[in-house]
């Protein structure tokens, strides 16, 4: 669980864009959308922050973030995040993040979902093939542990708009 | 028998006669792209276990609005085009292909002095066209390209046909080359990636300018050729019984004749002419203006050339017009 607010307090500081509503409930759930800015100090040195994102063209890569508090006075069990990926929108391979959770993901519709390496589609020869990143339709994170009252915990991709 | 004229072709001095050779249009690129204004939403949804009760909660949603991206491609379908010295109203082909994501006006510049080539065309007046009729050459049925006025509306991966057109001077030698360039720039505007055009886009989303910068050229290249060739070819049947039917068995008898019609050269001129499928050369049956070759590659003008499909080989030499109608014949079978 340590490890957990750690990374919550990492993201806490990337996340200095809109704060939409968070639903109300037993856990407060957030999604923010953000992309990369390349900003250049008075030395001429180049970095990237993620700032707010509200308009993308074809071909931009946004980073969706979903946080969870939990707000009730209980500890909460069997947590499981699930995010469909926009059909617009290509996951970037590799960038799925979420700090003590299994991650899976799901290239039926949110039907079934298995792990990135046994994720398999039909293939044209009737067969079947391993998932690619662009057959993946959501994407979800188990978290192993339950979380705390009081607690929070991050799950965390990218998209690429095609 | 059956006749088959080609039209006469221009050819560049040096150049070997090539018969049968087919011109592939060049593909532009196509844009990938979700359409501009199209909103992305996403919401999240967590279940979890809270005392033994499993709960079900979603997220706020956040939506994504997708901006125009400004971006087109130009391809000159027609990269080399042989002219005459003094010729009037040839043109280049260009195909422009809207590589954004949004339907855009496009407009147009050429320009005919550009550096690296040996004379500048004269543009006529005026000097763009639309390829109206299709025909990928400038004739009466090409509407003119007017500025501000019929600036083509391209939707996403819409292509146009774009002529460009000059008049050649005179007095240049055989090879020398003059380029002209054809230059589209979308309407709502270009720059450097990443330029914003707030609200200027499909529908009042922005329009960001793309890889493309939004404005693309290409360049066409006139090449002096002051020699015309006229080449034609044509084929005799004689059936095993006697008559005039393709039947397996009978005999073609293929005849190809260049003649210059000016008063230029055409150096090192040569007939290539692949024998057709179905059918088998028939040995030690090529002919030079009545005299007989033989089929082996030795000191004569002629021969079968099996390094890959077999080919009848005839060189010319540095043809004139006086040196009158060349006339290489050969034979094959049906299989």
């Amino acid at each position: 669980m340590k490890t957990l607010l750690n990374a919550v307090l990492v993201l806490a500081a990337i996340a200095g864009a809109t704060h939409a509503h968070a639903q109300q409930g037993h856990l407060n759930v957030t999604t923010i959308v953000q992309k990369e800015e390349v900003v250049v100090d008075e030395n001429g040195q180049q970095s990237t922050r993620l700032v707010a994102a509200a308009k993308v063209v074809p071909g931009d890569q946004v980073v969706y973030t979903v946080t969870f508090a939990n707000v009730s006075d209980e500890a909460a069990d069997n947590i499981v995040i699930t995010n469909p990926l926009p059909a617009e929108m290509t996951y970037v391979e590799g960038s799925a993040f979420g700090p003590g959770a299994e991650i899976e993901f799901s290239a039926d519709g949110g039907k079934s979902f298995a792990a990135r390496e046994k994720l398999t589609v039909p293939d044209e020869q009737g067969g079947q093939r391993q998932a690619r990143a662009e057959d993946y339709t959501h994407i979800r994170w188990v978290m192993r542990e339950q979380v705390r009252a009081g607690s929070q915990g991050v799950a965390q991709f990218r998209a690429r708009l095609n | 028998m059956t006749r088959t004229d080609c039209k006469p072709s221009w050819l560049r001095t040096g150049a070997a006669l090539l018969l049968g050779t087919a011109i592939v249009a060049a593909r532009p690129a196509l844009a990938d792209g979700t359409p501009a204004g199209t909103a992305i939403d996403n919401t999240a949804v967590v279940s979890f276990e809270l005392g033994g009760t499993t709960i079900t909660q979603s997220s706020n949603t956040v939506t994504l609005t997708v901006d125009e991206r400004l971006d087109v491609a130009i391809v000159a379908q027609s990269p080399q085009v042989l002219v005459a010295p003094g010729e009037t109203d040839r043109s280049l082909l260009f195909t422009v292909t809207n590589t954004g994501n949004g339907s855009e006006v496009f407009t147009f510049l050429m320009d005919s002095s550009l550096p690296g080539d040996d004379f500048n065309p004269t543009p006529a007046v005026p000097a763009i066209y639309f390829d109206t009729d299709g025909s990928g050459d400038f004739s009466g049925g090409d509407v003119a390209y007017t500025p501000g006025g019929n600036d083509p509306l391209l939707a996403p991966d819409e292509s146009v046909n774009v002529l460009v057109v000059n008049d050649m001077p005179g007095g240049f030698p055989n090879g020398s080359t003059g380029l002209s360039q054809l230059t589209v720039t979308a309407a709502t505007g270009s720059g450097a990636a990443g330029d914003n055009f707030p609200g200027q886009g499909d529908g009042g989303v922005d329009a960001v300018v793309g890889a493309s910068g939004a404005a693309a050229s290409a360049s066409g290249e006139y090449v002096i050729a002051d020699v015309q060739v006229t080449v034609q070819k044509s084929v005799a049947v004689l059936d095993p019984f006697g008559g005039n039917e393709p039947v397996p068995g009978a005999t073609l008898t293929y005849s190809v004749t260049v003649e210059v019609t000016n008063g230029g050269t055409a150096t090192n001129a040569a007939v290539r002419d692949a024998v057709p499928a179905s059918t088998t050369f028939v040995p030690g049956s090529i002919e030079l203006n009545a005299v007989a070759l033989s089929d082996a590659t030795d000191g004569d003008a002629g021969e079968l050339d099996t390094s890959g499909a077999p080919t009848v080989v005839v060189r010319l030499g540095d043809l004139t017009q006086a040196a009158g109608i060349q006339t290489v014949t050969f034979q094959v079978t049906i299989n």
